[in-house]
């Protein structure tokens, strides 16, 4: 491993160009991560054309970089505007927003930083060691029940934070699913809930629906404070944590690291999963439970673990099996296609130079967001100083332009706005905007490969329960569920 | 005794709506699914029927607590506490905010992306509580600028156009001046 690794490494930097598109793939994610409205999904979509004119390994490796840099870099905006960059760093939101309303958007950021950097450095040497065998166990242990299986534990855990009670929270979910099922249903291709659009027989396409719900939302919220006069300037502050701050949360980095590498693995659950999963866990495991969402670092800690965790993990399905994980390593299979080659076990064979590459840069990367990311982190930090009224058009227009970017149509641009006005009066009555956002994400895997299972089983359930992996992650997410229902009935029959 | 408010009613009423609508919609796509026993229609309609259950269980939280939240949640948006409003003009400026992004999208087949956002940044701006002109125009100018060199200049990108004329003929002469300037910089 260390002689590929080492070989991988002379190829980067052995050649000024490619070292020319890492150094650009490492500052456009962080950049296009960082700046509220656009995310690195806007960045990749752009650059997608331009990659059939590079090596196959520079391409690939450009994609890779940016997702490792563009994970951390949607943190920024999460904490410091409560726009998180994408989905998976929705969760940073939770207590990161509030401790940059107590001017602790430092500690904060600077907290991202450093764990984003432990999570990915962490995941980025994993994956280079293991991902032969785990993808070998991933063959033969996970199949569709058991993807099904933790689709509905992810669901059950997102869920539980973020609305007002726990019927809001699930009302979130079911409204992310339900918007999930417009387009053509995953198994026999019928179009259903169109209304008579015929760009809608394609879906809801999720950047414009998760830049709407979290960009635009914030904005409206922000200009309604603004219109009766209660708008507050969040505070500046460049006091990063100390060691010592950061130490006492080892534990919760170790574990966070855990769920993102797993909740990483399988294919189609990515970044998202895991920082929701690594931040529920966190609350579950918390002493002090009732701290969270109210500015505990340790929720920024394991969100930020967790989903730079998953960057290294969600390469083991895409070039082992060549099932992307998200829209980003989709598009890197679109990257592959271009120059005719399909990731998969036989690339590991047929391509190795190209993977250690691609390893390499991954691993680069991920070091590069603690140098790189400090750095950039103090200049960003000045965007708060940016008066509301000059900053909302630019997100606005950023976003717009996200939203179109992907396919082309204003019909995305609009879905934006109206994502945007309905996750602004959904915040005000208590709903929760990520749990929105993670049931759009995860209502097509779940029902594809809810139908996948059920074929396999023969539509027999004790069959489904009969696998192991499937039966535990069943039982924690009905666990999880029976417990949030019994509170949230205790609660209301109280007096 | 009730802590049941109009609103509240309100919001139970719209989901159940919601449920209602997409449950009878349902029925424009039931067709079979040879290799699926549940079909296009199964999966829809479990989620609406859990969605009807929990909007139960959410209208029993309202009619015995209001909008109180529940004990240990996280991540809980605060934004309907402490939110009033003192004018009509307020309410007016906010619904022109939540409108104009609305109009601007609508805006950007027959307009186009290079003609309709300069209008639309001023028109924000303003509306956003800015009332000195110099500024607004400045800073206008400043924010069009900057969209134009990274998204046009350096990235190529396609944006919307317009079909309309004159704003397509604006749309396409920003576009003659970008290849130039590629041209003439080598670029």
């Amino acid at each position: 491993m260390i002689d590929n690794f080492i070989a991988g490494s002379v190829a980067l930097f052995g050649d000024p160009f490619t070292i020319g598109i890492f150094v650009f793939g490492v500052i456009g994610g962080m950049l296009f991560g960082a700046i509220p409205g656009v995310s690195m999904l806007t960045l990749a979509a752009i650059l997608l054309p331009f990659t059939a004119n590079l090596e196959p390994a520079q391409g690939v490796m450009l994609f890779a970089v940016i997702y490792c840099t563009g994970t951390y870099g949607g943190a920024i905006t999460a904490i410091l505007f409560n726009i998180p960059g994408a989905p998976e760093n929705a969760p940073t939101a939770f207590d990161g927003y509030p401790m940059t309303r107590k001017g602790q958007s430092g500690k904060a950021v600077g907290a991202a930083v450093l764990c984003s950097a432990i999570g990915g450095v962490t995941s980025a040497i994993v994956m280079m060691a293991a991902t032969e065998p785990l993808a070998n166990w991933a063959i033969s242990n996970i199949g569709p029940p058991e993807i099904f299986a933790l689709v509905f534990f992810g669901l059950a855990v997102a869920s539980s934070v973020g609305g007002r009670t726990l019927w809001k929270g699930w009302m979130s979910v079911l409204l992310g699913l339900l918007i999930a099922t417009i387009g053509q249903d995953p198994v026999g291709g019928i179009n259903r809930y169109n209304f008579g659009f015929s760009d809608l027989a394609a879906g809801i396409a999720f950047v414009p629906a998760i830049l709407g719900f979290f960009a635009v939302s914030e904005i409206f919220v922000q200009a309604e404070k603004k219109a009766i006069g209660m708008y507050e300037a969040p505070k500046l502050s460049l006091d990063f944590p100390t060691i010592l701050e950061l130490w006492t949360h080892k534990i919760a980095v170790v574990r966070s690291i855990l769920v993102g590498f797993f909740c990483g693995i399988l294919p189609g659950i990515g970044a998202t999963l895991a920082a929701f999963m690594g931040y529920g866990e966190a609350v579950r495991w918390s002493k002090n439970k009732e701290s969270f969402g109210k500015g505990n670092l340790e929720g920024v800690i394991s969100s930020e673990t967790a989903n730079n965790a998953a960057t290294g993990a969600a390469m083991i399905p895409l070039l082992a099996l060549g099932l992307p994980g998200g829209a980003l390593t989709a598009m890197m299979v679109a990257v592959f296609q271009m120059h005719d080659l399909e990731p998969g076990p036989l690339v590991f064979y047929n391509s190795p130079d190209l993977i250690w590459i691609v390893f390499a840069a991954m691993f680069y990367a991920n070091l590069s967001i603690l140098f790189i990311g400090l750095l950039e982190t103090k200049t960003i930090l000045y965007l708060l100083k940016i008066p509301f009224q000059f900053l909302a058009p630019m997100i606005l227009l950023l976003a717009s332009i996200g939203s179109y970017i992907g396919r082309g149509l204003v019909l995305d641009v609009m879905v934006m706005f109206i994502s945007g006005i309905m996750g602004f009066l959904l915040r005000r009555s208590g709903y929760s905007i990520p749990g929105i956002v993670l049931g759009i994400i995860l209502g097509k895997i779940g029902e594809q490969n809810f139908a996948q299972g059920m074929q396999m089983v023969h539509y027999d359930l004790l069959e489904y329960l009969s696998r192991p992996i499937c039966l535990l992650l069943i039982v924690a997410g009905s666990l999880t569920l029976l417990a949030g229902i019994y509170k949230a009935l205790s609660f209301s029959f109280k007096s | 005794m009730t802590k049941l408010k109009t609103r509240h009613i309100v919001e139970t009423l719209v989901w159940l709506l919601t449920v209602v609508v997409f449950f009878v919609y349902s029925f424009e796509f039931n067709q079979e699914i040879e290799i699926y026993k549940f079909g296009a229609t199964g999966w829809p309609r479990v989620i609406l029927g859990i969605l009807l259950l929990v909007t139960l269980g959410n209208f029993l939280h309202l009619y015995k607590k209001g909008s109180e939240a529940q004990h240990g949640r996280v991540g809980i948006s605060d934004q309907e506490e402490g939110i009033s409003y003192d004018s009509i003009g307020s309410v007016q400026k906010l619904v022109a905010i939540l409108i104009l992004p609305f109009i601007f999208s609508w805006s950007l087949k027959p307009v186009g992306f290079y003609a309709a956002t300069p209008i639309f940044i001023a028109l924000l701006i303003l509306l956003l509580g800015e009332k000195r002109i110099k500024w607004i125009l400045a800073n206008t100018l400043f924010i069009y600028f900057l969209i134009i060199l990274l998204f046009m200049v350096l990235l190529n990108a396609p944006l919307p156009q317009g079909n309309v004329s004159p704003f397509y003929d604006f749309s396409a002469l920003m576009l003659t001046l970008n290849t130039k300037l590629h041209q003439s910089l080598n670029f």
